[in-house]
């Protein structure tokens, strides 16, 4: 599954790095501690995060991520959507709570 | 000059962890126990109890610095420590403008109090005083150097509420005057400091930082922190 498929299935806004839609995902990680995010996640996936800093776009970079979603209807700031675009990270977002959309993405991904 | 001891991160009773033995009269009292010449009364998002404290405290010949312990959007925990009380007023307008006003039960995380000289309470505050204000990091190191402050990253190797905690490292375009350090101090590009961060009596002092200075004032401090005219830090406890 790419990352234009879950923006397509999820109904996901893409705030910036357009670039990157095409990116394979093989997994999801969700954390709000980006200390926690550096250590643990995977490449590949997409991470979960009410954080909006522009940081999440470095260790997105760092540890490869496929996407950032950030969900509850909070928007990243410019410096974050610049620096995604960069990077060619998308940063894509949702009304949706982060519970919710866990839940969602879980299911997309492991085909249930 | 002349070595001074400065502890710049204390609690008072106003903070909902502070021991209600916090007092700003008990914490002078245990600053002049402690040898300390200069602190900094720092309670989450809020500057209430700075005059008082300053105010006893000058009676006892310690210098007591205005400043917040300020949570940021992303929850990082900053000192904010301002030039003088006009600033410190300033900068509580901005605290309140920028609360997310948590609404809170104060028999569960403890009582939020503003008192007097003779233990009076004055006010509660009915909001969550270390809840996340809506300001992100930048807005809070911007509006602090506007009123002539110090920006200070608390606690940075602690795992929680901590710059690297939160944001993984520290942004290098934030403007850093000092980072507080509460374990082995590493190579770092900024000026490191300890202080106690002190939530009971006992605790005051247990970190300080030993400064070179003309006159313990907040101007020598800043000046120590950019290494400027001779002022300096000269050492941290272990």
């Amino acid at each position: 599954m790419k990352v234009t498929d879950i923006v397509q299935k999820l109904d996901l806004q893409v705030f910036s790095g357009h670039e990157g839609l095409g990116r394979e995902i093989t997994g999801g990680y969700s954390s709000d501690l980006l200390s926690n995010v550096m250590g643990n996640a995977d490449a590949g996936t997409v991470w979960i995060t009410i954080q909006t800093h522009r940081n999440i776009i470095a260790i997105a970079a760092l540890k490869e991520l496929a996407a950032v979603i950030i969900p509850s209807d909070e928007k990243p700031g410019d410096d974050t959507v610049s620096q995604s675009d960069v990077e060619g990270i998308p940063v894509l977002g949702t009304c949706m709570p982060a519970f919710e959309l866990n839940g969602k993405l879980y299911d997309l991904l492991s085909g249930s | 000059m002349k070595t001074y001891r400065a502890d710049l991160h204390i609690h008072t009773l106003l903070s909902p962890c502070g021991s209600l033995e916090m007092s700003p009269a008990a914490v002078i009292a245990m600053a002049l126990e402690r040898e300390l010449d200069i602190i900094a009364v720092s309670d989450h998002n809020t500057t209430l109890h700075c005059a008082l404290t300053a105010s006893i405290g000058a009676e006892h010949g310690i210098i007591v610095l205005n400043a917040a312990e300020v949570t940021s959007a992303e929850e990082v925990h900053c000192l904010v420590l301002l030039p003088d009380r006009e600033a410190a007023a300033l900068f509580q307008e901005w605290l309140d403008n920028n609360s997310s006003n948590v609404p809170y039960d104060p028999e569960i995380f403890g009582y939020q109090v503003v008192i007097d000289r003779e233990e009076n309470i004055l006010q509660e505050i009915d909001h969550f005083l270390p809840a996340a204000l809506t300001a992100s990091i930048d807005q809070i190191e911007a509006e602090a150097h506007r009123l002539g402050g110090l920006f200070i990253p608390a606690h940075i190797d602690r795992p929680s509420f901590s710059i690297t905690s939160q944001l993984g490292f520290i942004p290098e375009d934030l403007y850093i005057d000092a980072v507080e350090v509460t374990g082995k101090i590493q190579e770092l590009l900024y000026p490191a400091i300890r202080n106690s961060d002190a939530h009971h009596p006992e605790q005051i002092g247990r970190r300080y930082t030993t400064y070179l200075l003309d006159s313990p004032s907040f101007s020598e401090i800043a000046m120590a922190l950019k290494g400027e005219s001779g002022r300096t830090i000269i050492s941290v406890t272990p």
